[in-house]
């Protein structure tokens, strides 16, 4: 039975309260607007659900989880004792044959930037324009200079910490300083340069200076299982707060969006969702429709949503809904230590994760067709002294040679991690699953992924350049793993609902607005052509603030009526 | 809650663990020994004594005498001091599916101890006890035959490095940085020497 709220009509409705949906309730509420989010986890509580500098020794299996429970049976599960299981677990998806796919899911309020690895470089015309430097797929419907002013704001909402770097293919933008080098960041600095590799500070959103009311980063190097000071960046702490300030956000945790309602025109009316609590599906009625449940989420709720005027899903006339699924491919490029460090003191080496330095791309830059594959990749060094010492599986032995052995490695550790962007293709893409449903009765994605030849020889290319490094740096290369982690396991999925002035080749047009529905908007990396060189989630935002202020104009002159 | 000191967690976290200690008393000797030193007024709990939940009186030896063995009080604590043993049992009786091999794995350490040496291998002297482990320790010396052995000691050591290494005392014996919070971003010391050609000798 459906639940109705009819006495209610909301100007916006958003899905998702990550990224995207958080910057989208956030810039709408601040407008004025009457938002109604759904979420479809709980609310988190840093209190409990963070790591809030617990230690090992606290925990019943020492932080190494129980043995006894699998890791799910969904890949990629990622559970730990470190807090409350915020893991998704019911909402599975399913694999077409041939196609693998990992996929940690958060569906709790503030999604994945409770967690993510704060990476935020913008992206830059060599990004929006990389069809016409080298002939794959076409441009972006922007250009970097319309986006950019965004980027700025964002960067100074949310605190970026970096250094000025002077490179046109991952634009500078507005930075706090930037994190310290750490030891082996000068010695890999060093190896890097010898031939040619930029070796530079990542733009990181943690802040190293007090910022909006927020303080500083303590460097406790926990920053995977959540903060608990808002000292880096996550909706939870920074947007969905200040929506609320406004009282123009009603909050709807616990509602897993089911698909898209439409009128008689077949233009977005409301949303039907499934309160996981009550198991009831309910409907909510607004004026406008923000999707910003992340990429593969929002094409399956768009493509759920089937009517007499979208058979095929809303906004869907151009059949690219669900099409034009990009990854980045992540490994392990190369790993080995620094003879140079052995024996000598700890070092808080781990304090921003492995997201101090980068390698922006390098490759394909003078030239767009220099390398044996197009486009290119970027690299993340880390390493050093991690909580937890691992050369103590790998080293031989046991005694006090054995314990010596371990306290001299400590420190010396390296490791590159590689992330290249996959080439759009036909072949990649997500559908439903004509049979599989999931917990809540909703039909399954299914994801038909794997990677092309392009990503797997930048792969290739990234392996040999991060030993010759670790080489020139003086250092011993171990190897590096054989096969790039499964499809999916960056989270940093793009394409489902890509952008394109042409509504027959594109879902939605450069603002995120849906050709086929005027008043239906996309807020997450569904819009973007390609996942580029550059982590996502700072560029989610850029656009949905650009998206968000295109939508309160829409308001003001009237083209969607307020409630 | 943004601006909530660390002071203040801190007091909070330290409290917390009289609790953790009640839940987990197998835990409670290490999380008591370790946790609160120089805590003038810190939690009352008692240590527990351990009582093995999956091996028995005589594996139990068996595994605290390899712990030792593994990760030996020389100098600075070792396993001994940070319970090691009681994690490696805790979590065998954790993990069903290990349980069978972990337990003919020790019967075969025993049964070869006392085939080569003529007596189990708790009863043998430190050397005769590392003159069994190192065939199956060090790849230069592995023998054919022992390949049962190999996987058992290879088992009790990770298990022995992961109890060892997340106890405080491990934490304390790498120095481990995370003991720490820092007021700014942590900067190497050595600037004047990028290369880092020039380190004072190392410190072990």
């Amino acid at each position: 039975m459906v639940k109705a709220m009819p006495s209610q009509v909301y100007d916006v409705i958003v899905i998702g309260t990550g990224a995207g949906g958080g910057m989208a309730i956030k810039t709408l509420c601040e407008a004025g607007l009457q938002v109604c989010a759904l979420n479809a986890g709980r609310r988190l509580n840093p209190e409990k659900d963070f790591r809030n500098h617990r230690m090992p020794w606290e925990m019943k299996f020492r932080g190494f989880g129980d043995p006894a429970r699998p890791s799910d049976n969904n890949p990629g599960f990622v559970d730990t004792e470190w807090g409350p299981n915020i893991w998704e677990r019911e909402v599975t998806f399913t694999t077409a044959p041939g196609s693998t796919w990992m996929w940690p899911r958060c569906f709790a309020v503030g999604g994945k930037t409770n967690f993510w690895g704060r990476s935020s470089a913008r992206f830059g015309d060599i990004d929006f324009r990389a069809a016409s430097l080298d002939g794959y797929d076409v441009d972006w419907p922007l250009t970097y200079e319309e986006v950019a002013p965004y980027y700025s704001r964002v960067e100074r909402m949310i605190g970026v910490s970096s250094s000025v770097q002077n490179r046109p293919s991952n634009p500078d933008g507005e930075y706090l300083p930037p994190f310290n080098f750490r030891c082996l960041d000068h010695i890999l600095q060093k190896g890097a340069e010898k031939i040619g590799v930029p070796y530079l500070h990542d733009r990181i959103a943690q802040l190293t200076e007090n910022h909006e009311g927020f303080p500083r980063c303590h460097f406790c190097g926990a920053c995977t299982f959540g903060c608990d000071t808002g000292s880096f960046f996550s909706s939870s702490w920074r947007f969905v707060p200040k929506a609320e300030a406004t009282k123009n956000l009603h909050l709807r945790t616990e509602a897993m969006a089911k698909n898209i309602l439409v009128d008689e025109n077949g233009m977005a009316k409301g949303v039907a969702y499934i309160d996981r609590q009550t198991k009831q599906e309910v409907e909510v009625y607004g004026r406008a429709v923000v999707v910003a449940a992340s990429c593969v989420e929002s094409a399956r709720i768009m493509l759920n949503s089937k009517s007499r005027h979208w058979p095929n899903g809303i906004a869907n006339s151009s059949g690219q809904l669900g099409r034009n699924l990009c990854d980045h491919l992540y490994g392990e490029s190369a790993r080995g230590y620094l003879p140079q460090l052995l024996g000598q003191p700890s070092f808080p080496d781990s304090v921003g994760d492995n997201t101090i330095v980068w390698m922006p791309r390098w490759q394909n830059l003078k030239n767009p067709r220099e390398e044996k594959f197009i486009r290119g990749y970027s690299v993340y060094p880390g390493g050093g002294c991690a909580e937890y010492p691992w050369y103590a599986t790998q080293a031989e032995g046991f005694g006090s040679a054995y314990k010596r052995d371990v306290k001299r490695r400590y420190p010396t550790p390296v490791s590159f991690t590689v992330q290249a962007p996959s080439l759009r293709s036909d072949s990649n893409f997500v559908d439903l699953d004509p049979e599989a449903k999931d917990h809540y009765g909703i039909p399954k994605v299914r994801i038909h992924f794997q990677w092309d030849e392009n990503v797997l020889k930048m792969w290739e290319h990234s392996k040999e350049v991060c030993a010759e490094i670790i080489r020139k740096a003086g250092g011993v290369c171990e190897g590096s793993a054989n096969e790039p982690l499964i499809p999916g396991w960056s989270l940093h999925e793009t394409g489902t609902c890509r952008m394109g002035d042409d509504p027959k080749h594109a879902v939605t047009n450069g603002f995120g607005q849906t050709h086929d529905v005027q008043n239906l908007y996309v807020c997450d990396a569904s819009v973007f052509l390609s996942c580029t060189d550059k982590t996502t989630t700072i560029s989610i935002m850029a656009f949905t603030l650009r998206t968000c202020e295109h939508l309160i104009e829409n308001f003001r002159r009237e083209e969607h009526k307020r409630a | 809650m943004a601006g909530q000191d660390l002071q203040r967690r801190e007091i909070l976290r330290i409290m917390s663990m009289a609790a953790v200690a009640s839940h987990f008393p197998g835990f409670a000797k290490w999380v008591f020994a370790c946790a609160h030193e120089g805590s003038a007024d810190g939690p009352t709990v008692k240590p527990a004594k351990y009582t093995p939940q999956f091996c028995t009186a005589q594996e139990y030896k068996l595994v605290e005498r390899l712990a030792e063995l593994i990760i030996p009080s020389d100098g600075t604590p070792g396993a001994r001091e940070a319970g090691v043993a009681e994690f490696v049992d805790f979590m065998v009786a954790h993990e069903p599916e290990r349980q069978y091999k972990f337990r003919t794995g020790m019967t075969w350490l025993n049964a070869h101890s006392e085939r080569l040496l003529g007596h189990p291998f708790v009863e043998l002297s430190e050397e005769q006890q590392a003159s069994i482990l190192e065939p199956l320790a060090y790849k230069a010396k592995h023998r054919e035959g022992e390949e049962d052995g190999r996987a058992f000691f290879s088992t009790v050591k990770d298990l022995t490095a992961m109890g060892f290494y997340s106890s405080e005392i491990g934490y304390k014996e790498l120095d481990n940085p995370a003991l720490k919070f820092y007021q700014k971003s942590p900067e190497c010391p050595h600037t004047d020497d990028p290369e880092h050609e020039h380190l004072p000798p190392p410190k072990w």
